[in-house]
């Protein structure tokens, strides 16, 4: 079953009096369950595609398909719903709320959701468990490597339990042993909780757990591979 | 949700702390200068109340027109059936006759001689009475120097600063010259009983303060004030004043007689309504810079906390937050810091008002010179307005200063803001 259908999608911004095509004619689906990269140089389109699956931007043309849903036709409402509900994101740089201590940062999307304390305790503690981070849940970020941060991020995208996480190069300010941690950690999330993972990278170990692998160039798709499991 | 902005708030100092200061200073200095200035004109208008107007005042309308000439000429007669009248309409109020006259205090040597001669302003009060308040209303007990208030008629008591100029001593004869209410000369001996330092320079030049009786005598006004004060029991109340005055004079007030007697209550006289607005407008005035100045900063700092926490606020889009409760939380945050800096500033500017109100300032060394009635230390008063009028500005100032801040993650589009917020 197709979670994310893209169909003929077009993402055009105003640059000076001209227009610049972020992403030209997309066509791609995914299915539940998929561990998939897209892959490209920077400026490839690959943030704005993971932009307008996660419902903060929209298609200047054509369709995303997120969960049935279309994302052009979301009211801001129902996109953040859509978000706060479905979808979780991991950020290159972790981006964790520095004020707040490993427990709250990955609470927060629930008290969002208006889940009850014990709720949020018990999913906390899943999804800290689920990272191996249950003993720094009174840290702060600061006192906490980058690869426990990420870690952290992750336990935060994972906590409400969502279909699909976004991850918006997910290793790039981390050393090797720590990114195959971390990949190790989703794959882990991925086979057993059935998420769907959508990377951007350009990360040569990160493309080596990936099931599927796109490659964009100037906007466009250059390549589909699917890897055998 | 708010519980967790609270820990946000008291850990984040930066985001917290300059505001909670900033709202302090602000709230602290509306509550002082308001306290502070409605404290000295309270003081003000008491103190003219006490020694000059009354809460309400009778005189003739022709007195009236010269009041400050001093005209007993123009005196109130039949002063007696007058303040029964007044006693019988309003029981609930102190009616107190007072005569204000001038004249030269002559100081006799051993021999009668004019020793020393000075020009004094006088005052005849209810000194004998048994039930009199007007020692104790005037501050003659406290102010006493030397002796003591005048037992039995023919006693006066002079102020402090005159006597010691003269060589004047207590027992000493003084006499006082002067002209009667039909224009002849009087001189009249008193025996000084004792000296006064009222703290007020107009009147420590030279002032005698003797029995209202003594000075119907000397001044030929038997059954005649210059005018008859009444006083409330407790805080002055203009509502009631005017209704009394205007009672008092719709009975009594004639057009086409100058000599019939006319009320005026505390604030038409002496240019003290006027005053009073001035005062209300100016702790309007302070309070509105106060509100304008602390939103201006303030909105800058929730300018630059903005910025700093754009990162946050990125997150916190992509976490499922809409860009309307991201405002809404910058609202509460506002909400919570500028209270917390408005009780803050609150504490502190009642506890200043409570310190000058049992203390004060003493100015008496720089008004000297002052021929204004003025109290001669300067005290704030606290009110119950006090409570409120610096903790809303405070509040307010701080929710508009985010809300200006704030605006603009609000009106961005989702997609532009987030690029903007360099998640």
């Amino acid at each position: 079953m197709n979670i994310i259908q893209l169909n003929n999608l077009v993402k055009k911004y105003p640059v000076g009096n001209g227009e610049f095509t972020a992403l030209n004619d997309i066509n791609l689906n995914f299915k539940e369950g998929e561990f998939t990269g897209l892959v490209g140089p920077s400026g490839s389109g690959k943030t704005t595609l993971l932009n307008i699956i996660g419902s903060l931007d929209s298609p200047s043309y054509g369709s995303a398909i997120v969960m049935n849903k279309s994302i052009a036709e979301l009211s801001h409402k129902e996109a953040a719903m859509l978000r706060n509900q479905h979808i979780g994101f991991i950020f290159q740089t972790y981006n964790l709320l520095p004020v707040y201590t490993v427990f709250e940062n990955v609470e927060f999307p629930l008290l969002l959701q208006n889940k009850n304390a014990t709720q949020r305790k018990n999913a906390v503690m899943e999804a800290l468990e689920w990272v191996g981070l249950t003993d720094k849940i009174k840290s702060k970020p600061s006192m906490l490597s980058g690869g426990e941060c990420q870690r952290v991020a992750i336990a935060r995208a994972m906590v409400k339990k969502p279909q699909i996480v976004l991850a918006d190069e997910p290793t790039a300010n981390l050393d090797s042993k720590n990114s195959h941690h971390i990949l190790q950690t989703m794959q882990k999330l991925n086979k057993e909780l059935g998420v769907t993972f959508l990377f951007s990278t350009h990360d040569e170990k990160v493309m080596q757990y990936l099931n599927r692998l796109i490659s964009l160039e100037d906007g466009k798709v250059i390549s589909d591979t699917i890897k055998n499991a | 949700m708010i519980q967790f902005l609270f820990k946000g708030i008291l850990r984040d100092k930066s985001r917290s702390l300059l505001p909670v200061i900033i709202i302090s200073i602000g709230v602290f200095l509306t509550i002082f200068m308001s306290g502070w200035m409605k404290g000295i004109f309270t003081d003000m208008i008491d103190l003219n109340a006490k020694f000059t107007t009354g809460h309400v005042k009778v005189m003739t309308q022709a007195y009236a027109e010269n009041e400050k000439q001093l005209p007993n000429d123009l005196a109130l007669m039949d002063a007696n059936k007058w303040l029964s009248i007044l006693q019988k309409e309003n029981p609930e109020m102190e009616w107190v006759q007072r005569i204000h006259f001038g004249g030269l205090l002559d100081v006799p040597d051993s021999n009668g001689e004019t020793r020393a001669q000075g020009p004094a302003i006088g005052k005849a009060i209810d000194l004998l009475s048994p039930n009199s308040h007007e020692a104790n209303r005037m501050n003659i007990t406290k102010s006493l120097v030397k002796g003591s208030l005048p037992s039995k008629n023919g006693q006066a008591l002079i102020s402090n600063e005159f006597a010691e100029r003269f060589g004047v001593n207590v027992g000493d004869d003084i006499t006082l010259f002067g002209s009667t209410m039909h224009g002849s000369m009087t001189f009249q001996t008193f025996k000084v009983s004792g000296t006064l330092n009222f703290g007020m320079s107009a009147l420590d030049r030279g002032a005698i303060i003797i029995d209202i009786s003594d000075a119907q005598q000397a001044l030929d006004m038997l059954d005649v004030t210059s005018e008859i004060l009444g006083y409330f029991n407790g805080d002055y109340n203009d509502n009631q004043a005017e209704l009394i005055k205007t009672n008092f004079n719709n009975k009594y007030t004639k057009a086409d007689d100058e000599y019939s007697p006319q009320m005026y209550k505390l604030t038409d006289q002496g240019g003290l309504k006027e005053m009073l607005m001035q005062a209300e407008n100016m702790t309007s005035i302070m309070v509105f810079i106060f509100i304008v100045a602390m939103s201006i900063v303030l909105w800058n700092t929730g300018l630059l906390g903005g910025l700093r926490r754009y990162s946050e606020y990125g997150v916190r889009l992509a976490l499922g937050e809409e860009k309307s409760h991201i405002y809404k939380t910058i609202i509460y945050e506002a909400i919570i810091i500028g209270s917390i800096g408005s009780i803050v500033g609150t504490i502190f500017g009642l506890s200043a008002c409570f310190y000058l109100q049992e203390n004060g300032i003493d100015f008496s060394d720089l008004m000297k010179n002052v021929d204004m009635m003025m109290p001669p230390v300067y005290r704030a008063i606290v009110t119950p307005d006090l409570f409120y009028i610096g903790f809303i500005p405070g509040l307010f100032a701080m929710t508009l200063g985010n809300a200006l801040a704030g605006y603009s993650i609000y009106k961005r589009k989702t997609a532009t803001l987030f690029k903007e917020l360099e998640v």
